[in-house]
């Protein structure tokens, strides 16, 4: 629905006025009861089926978001790559469309997840911090695309775009929450809890119910041996939360699933925006 | 001073549209600055739950509605305006 027509079903001086700010996302006809999505929300969700936009992006004003666009290349990110390693120089940022992307911590050879990156964020805040190299390892976990942009360019567009800067401060901040609250969640919640958040955070950035991911790579994420993994997994699937078999998972009851994980997801949820 | 009673929040949003996402982020901020645990929030999805917004008298997404303590007040936008939205609720800056 068009702006101007949005206008038209709304006669409130507030509604009016938050319209025409471009506050607004959707507009409900009162007579009808339908809702009318406006232009740049209607392109941000307009993810049926095929490729999300990433939202970090989207949620720049529209001139800032088409500029960006020029400096912007879209690249197919597949499961299990391996898109930069613990010291090594970061030369792009990505901004996953439908793509998910682990940041693992890396020690003795040993990985522990402790980011996961999807639709709403970026991967490569060091870059926006003023520091060069990777400190974690970051994996594709989900197939899809992802919007890159040289280090260069994304240096420049950061001083230049001050509604991208705060973004990607809001965004570099919530990962700060993150980061912290699983050091909190690593020490002392068990495997099942665990495991249970973590396809909880994949699950809100994937529109399926269906998500693909081995025991070896939730392994890793978790910092257990595969045995641990199958145990906690198959606790879950008994208590008919998730349907768990070669590598693909199936969210059966995610209000069951957020009671069994353990209180970090809605705390960095609630924290974190 | 700040608000003691438990302020009642509703927040009606259209899933993550950009606006909806930076209502949510901006309301949660506020909330943990300013109500502590003191607030009590619903988030109403109208693209899932149409019906209910039209029975609460929705017109746009983001509307924060505040229920109680009375005054009630409704604010539309996706919250920026952060002085407004304290003002609206009834907390001092």
């Amino acid at each position: 629905m068009s702006v101007a027509r949005a206008l038209r079903l709304v006669t409130g001086g507030p509604e009016r006025r938050a319209i025409e700010a471009g506050e607004i996302d959707a507009v409900i006809d009162s007579a009808t009861g339908n809702v009318f999505l406006l232009p740049q929300a209607k392109r941000a969700l307009s993810s049926a089926g095929g490729e999300a936009a990433n939202g970090l992006l989207a949620a720049l004003p529209r001139q800032d978001h088409q500029r960006l666009l020029a400096e912007l290349e879209l690249v197919p990110l597949a499961y299990g790559e391996v898109m930069y390693q613990p010291g090594e120089r970061i030369r792009h940022v990505h901004f996953p469309n439908d793509a998910i992307v682990s940041l693992l911590a890396v020690v003795e050879g040993k990985a522990l997840a402790v980011g996961l990156v999807g639709r709403e964020g970026m991967v490569g805040i060091p870059l926006a911090l003023g520091a060069e190299l990777a400190l974690v390892r970051a994996v594709v976990q989900g197939t899809g695309s992802a919007l890159r942009m040289k280090a260069a360019s994304f240096h420049e567009a950061l001083e230049h775009c001050a509604p991208l800067r705060r973004e990607v401060q809001r965004y570099a901040y919530t990962k700060l929450v993150e980061a912290r609250q699983t050091a909190v969640c690593n020490r002392f919640h068990g495997v099942e809890e665990r495991l249970g958040r973590w396809l909880l955070m994949t699950h809100d950035r994937v529109r399926a119910d269906r998500l693909h991911v081995t025991h070896e790579f939730l392994a890793d994420m978790l910092g257990v041996r595969r045995a641990g993994v199958t145990q906690a997994a198959g606790d879950l699937q008994r208590r008919r939360l998730i349907d768990y078999r070669r590598g693909d998972v199936r969210i059966l009851d995610r209000k069951g699933l957020e009671a069994a994980a353990c209180g970090c997801y809605r705390i960095v949820k609630v924290l974190a925006g | 001073m700040r608000a003691r009673k438990t302020v009642k929040l509703r927040l009606y949003v259209a899933d993550n549209a950009p606006n909806s996402a930076r209502a949510i982020a901006n309301l949660a901020a506020i909330c943990k600055e300013h109500l502590q645990f003191t607030f009590k929030l619903e988030i109403i999805d109208v693209l899932k739950s149409p019906l209910r917004a039209l029975a609460d008298g929705i017109l746009v997404t983001p509307h924060l509605a505040k229920l109680s303590p009375s005054p009630a007040a409704k604010i539309v936008g996706n919250l920026s305006d952060r002085s407004g939205v304290l003002l609206a609720l009834g907390i001092k800056p």
